[in-house]
């Protein structure tokens, strides 16, 4: 039993009502890339959120080489030798580089009671330059940098000091396929090196590809633990849904002809510093999907055609003539957009989820006497969460108790409410499991058939190659290409327009 | 394990919404607790006395509710005491020539502050308890400057205002009217989803920034008038009109259950129950006999131990 790095034993977590782990076992070998998957909500972040310090442990006991830890926090945890790296942002704003790598480790630099700030900037530079990150500089404020750098900095933060176990949960959905190369590179060299990473994802050829063995959890219980080389991902599929997934998943159809006629036109759209000169038509009952490296501007496209970019050029223009510049025009105009950023720009958190899906719709719900009543919102609001099957209590439950994907229900939900004709979807399956994306991608398709036009924003390439009828893809702000749906479309050919 | 897997998660909503419940009564079982022991203390002296301790409650009800919006979006406003102050000055002032035109100058003047008050929080993007202690003091200041020679006196004519009938009638009115709008309109809703999450708001296609703007005019207004009926009680202005009413407004709503940080758990129920229950507590104090330092020593301890009791710890970092 050398080889074993971390047992688990009989681990459980409640956060009041819900159980999110219970009574879970299992043990994790040393050199071993060992995979965590399971539909959202199965337990896997609470799970190894107590291992590193980010929850208390509510019951059950973890096991490294032989000792119990029982983390208090990450810098413990640090310390007996686990780290994580975070789904998101795991780095503080208003410091520099060099002190988020070393944050709760400054002890190291300090002298008499004096941090030496020249030293620890050496240091991290070292580092930095030992991952091939040279560009980014040590001194600097971690805020200078975007997203996928500051990815790549929690990479040295996380890794540096050699820990036992490496957790890294869902990281991969935020990066760009770049940044997921640097990734996997830096997962073998700890495998290499004799320690374990723990690897939470979604993307079950990643997982497959990417890990030696994987553990499957399902509503908080352990179902299984199965070498990566013995199964397909069929099998994954129905150990993380407890039933064979039946149906298609993407789009079956290859051949069907797009209408000509133009729901929307997108003129020279220019975003200062985001995107530049963008033009494109947006078809009847037509899914065009942008791709493209996260930081390619196809976000901001999104943004743009909402009219909710800060200081845009250029004209977005409705069939009628309409011109979109603000929001509330672009929802009047039977608009829908659901964010990437889906917890602070598309769901009111603090809110219950009927209000939520009422709230652009609010004018439809007067009464005789221009007046709201409770009993027609809850009617409406109950209408579409049930049609979307949205997992709740009542309509009153705060949005901010459900998971990803029924959050992303309850955005579709008021859409659907509201009878938008195009649907602007930025990363429309963002962490959200199986089920829930064959769901969306089958709403998509009714959608499409029902004369709806969408815009699909993803940088899930298979997504985009399997629900799109044209694909544009983004590259440093500008369109760079544009490809038709077809059978022999796959991710090269896309990623070959992308950098 | 087996027992712990036996409570079913419906019973388990059920406790949770037990206890939702229990917080949303728990203000108004405070304010029958509060009076009865007070009447109990006083020997009665409160019941019969009721016409003057509810003679103070009106501008508070009035001028709460204005605040009782601004703090649903998760803003906040501690110049409502200088705006009382400035139109009580304003509304005497112009009372010689015309009372109704009075009232009028009296609501600009307020809904003026909340102008400054809004263009300050949304177009320059200041946090908006700094705006509102910068503009609490600048009007206490001019307030200072207008009065401290002599009070500001009105109409004598004012005083045939004050009644009970007519402040209880116009109280109700407002307050019927702020209640169908928050509780039966968009206003209402757009307000509570402002303070859950502005950005999802302004996502979901409210103009944010338009309707903070407003709702800070609008408060400053609903107290402007408020100052009318703070001045027919005592016919003219002094330097201390409205002072510290920021303060009271702030403890009545947080004793009428609201949370600190607005957002959808409010209920227009907070202003009235913890109106009630301020005067009801501070005239009960004053009448056994309390000063004014003892009293706002209580007070302060009181508000304190609200908060810490109720505040939504998860959405505090909102508070604008």
């Amino acid at each position: 039993m050398s080889d074993v790095r971390l047992q688990i034993k009989n681990v459980s977590k409640t956060f009041g009502i819900t159980k999110a782990v219970q009574d879970v076992s299992f043990d994790v070998m040393k050199g071993e890339v060992h995979a965590l998957i399971g539909e959202n909500g199965s337990g896997k972040s609470t799970l190894t959120n107590m291992l590193t310090g980010i929850y208390t442990i509510g019951g059950g006991t973890f096991i490294l080489d032989g000792k119990e830890v029982r983390p208090k926090n990450q810098v413990e945890a640090n310390n007996e030798g686990i780290s994580i790296i975070v789904q998101e942002l795991g780095t503080l704003s208003g410091l520099t580089v060099a002190e988020n790598i070393f944050l709760g480790h400054e002890d190291m630099f300090v002298k008499a009671g004096v941090k030496n700030t020249n030293a620890m900037n050496r240091k991290a530079t070292e580092l930095l330059e030992q991952y091939g990150f040279g560009r980014i500089k040590a001194a600097a404020m971690i805020d200078d940098y975007n997203f996928e750098d500051r990815k790549l900095i929690e990479i040295v933060k996380a890794t540096y000091f050699n820990p036992k176990v490496v957790v890294i949960d869902e990281t991969t959905t935020a990066l760009s396929q770049e940044g997921r190369e640097v990734l996997y590179k830096h997962m073998n060299r700890i495998r290499s090196e004799g320690n374990t990473v723990i690897f939470i994802s979604h993307d079950l050829p990643e997982v497959l590809a990417k890990s030696d063995s994987i553990t499957v959890l399902r509503d908080g219980v352990y179902i299984d633990t199965v070498k990566s080389a013995e199964v397909t991902e069929d099998d994954l599929k129905k150990l993380m849904v407890g039933r064979e997934v039946s149906g298609a998943y993407y789009r079956a159809d290859y051949d069907e002809e797009v209408s000509d006629e133009v729901v929307l036109s997108v003129k020279g759209v220019t975003v200062p510093g985001q995107i530049k000169d963008v033009s494109f038509e947006l078809h009847k009952g037509e899914i065009l999907g942008f791709g493209g490296l996260s930081e390619s501007g196809m976000h901001e496209v999104g943004k743009a055609i909402f009219g909710a970019s800060f200081d845009r050029q250029g004209e977005v223009r409705l069939a009628d003539g309409t011109e979109i510049n603000d929001i509330p025009t672009a929802i009047k105009s039977s608009i829908a957009y659901t964010s990437k950023n889906r917890d602070t720009e598309s769901v009111v958190m603090n809110q219950g989820i009927g209000d939520n899906i009422c709230l652009p719709s609010l004018d439809s719900l007067l009464n005789g006497f221009k007046l709201l009543t409770k009993k027609k919102m809850r009617e409406f609001s109950n209408k579409y969460a049930e049609e979307m099957s949205v997992k709740m209590v009542n309509v009153d439950q705060f949005v901010s108790d459900l998971s990803g994907g029924n959050k992303q229900k309850v955005v579709l939900a008021r859409w659907i409410g509201r009878d938008a004709d195009i649907l602007v979807l930025d990363s429309p399956t963002r962490g959200i499991d199986i089920k829930v994306k064959q769901d969306i991608y089958q709403l998509m398709d009714r959608m499409r058939k029902s004369g709806k036009s969408i815009i699909m924003i993803s940088e899930e390439l298979m997504e985009l190659i399997g629900m799109c009828d044209r694909i544009i893809i983004m590259k440093d702000g500008e369109i760079s290409g544009e490809l038709s749906r077809s059978r022999d479309m796959d991710e090269n050919s896309l990623i070959a327009k992308m950098v | 394990m087996e027992t712990t897997k036996a409570v079913s998660k419906e019973k388990e909503m059920k406790m949770l919404s037990v206890v939702s419940t229990l917080r949303a009564v728990l203000p108004i079982v405070g304010l029958v607790v509060v009076f009865i022991l007070f009447n109990v203390l006083t020997a009665g002296r409160m019941i019969q006395n009721m016409k003057l301790v509810l003679s103070q409650v009106y501008v508070t009800l009035i001028a709460a509710m204005g605040v009782f919006f601004i703090m649903t979006m998760g803003g906040l406003d501690f110049s409502q005491g200088s705006i009382m102050g400035m139109a009580s000055i304003v509304i005497c002032a112009v009372s010689k020539t015309s009372i109704p035109l009075g009232i009028i100058m009296g609501i600009l003047t307020g809904a003026a502050i909340g102008t400054i008050n809004g263009f300050f929080h949304v177009k320059m993007k200041i946090k908006s308890f700094i705006v509102t202690i910068c503009t609490m003091f600048l009007f206490r200041g001019l307030i200072k400057y207008l009065a401290s020679d002599a009070p500001v006196g009105g109409s004598a004519l004012l005083m045939n205002y004050d009644t009970t009938a007519f402040k209880l009638i116009i109280t109700v009115i407002v307050l019927l009217i702020g209640f169908i709008a928050f509780n039966y309109t968009k206003f209402g809703i757009y307000l509570k989803a402002i303070g859950a999450g502005e950005m999802a708001a302004k996502f979901a296609g409210i103009r944010t920034g338009k309707m903070k703007f407003l709702i800070y005019v609008l408060s400053g207004a609903i107290t402007g008038f408020a100052a009318f009926i703070n001045v027919i009680k005592v016919g003219s202005a002094t330097t201390n009109s409205g002072n510290q009413l920021e303060t009271q407004i702030l403890i009545a709503l947080v004793l009428g259950g609201m949370p600190i940080s607005g957002g959808a758990k409010v209920r227009f129920m907070n202003i009235v129950v913890g109106s009630l229950l301020y005067i009801v507590l501070s005239s009960g104090l004053t009448m056994m006999g309390l000063d004014t330092q003892t009293m706002q020593l209580i007070q302060g301890v009181v508000f304190l131990v609200f908060v810490a009791v109720f505040a939504d710890r998860e959405s505090l970092q909102v508070i604008k």
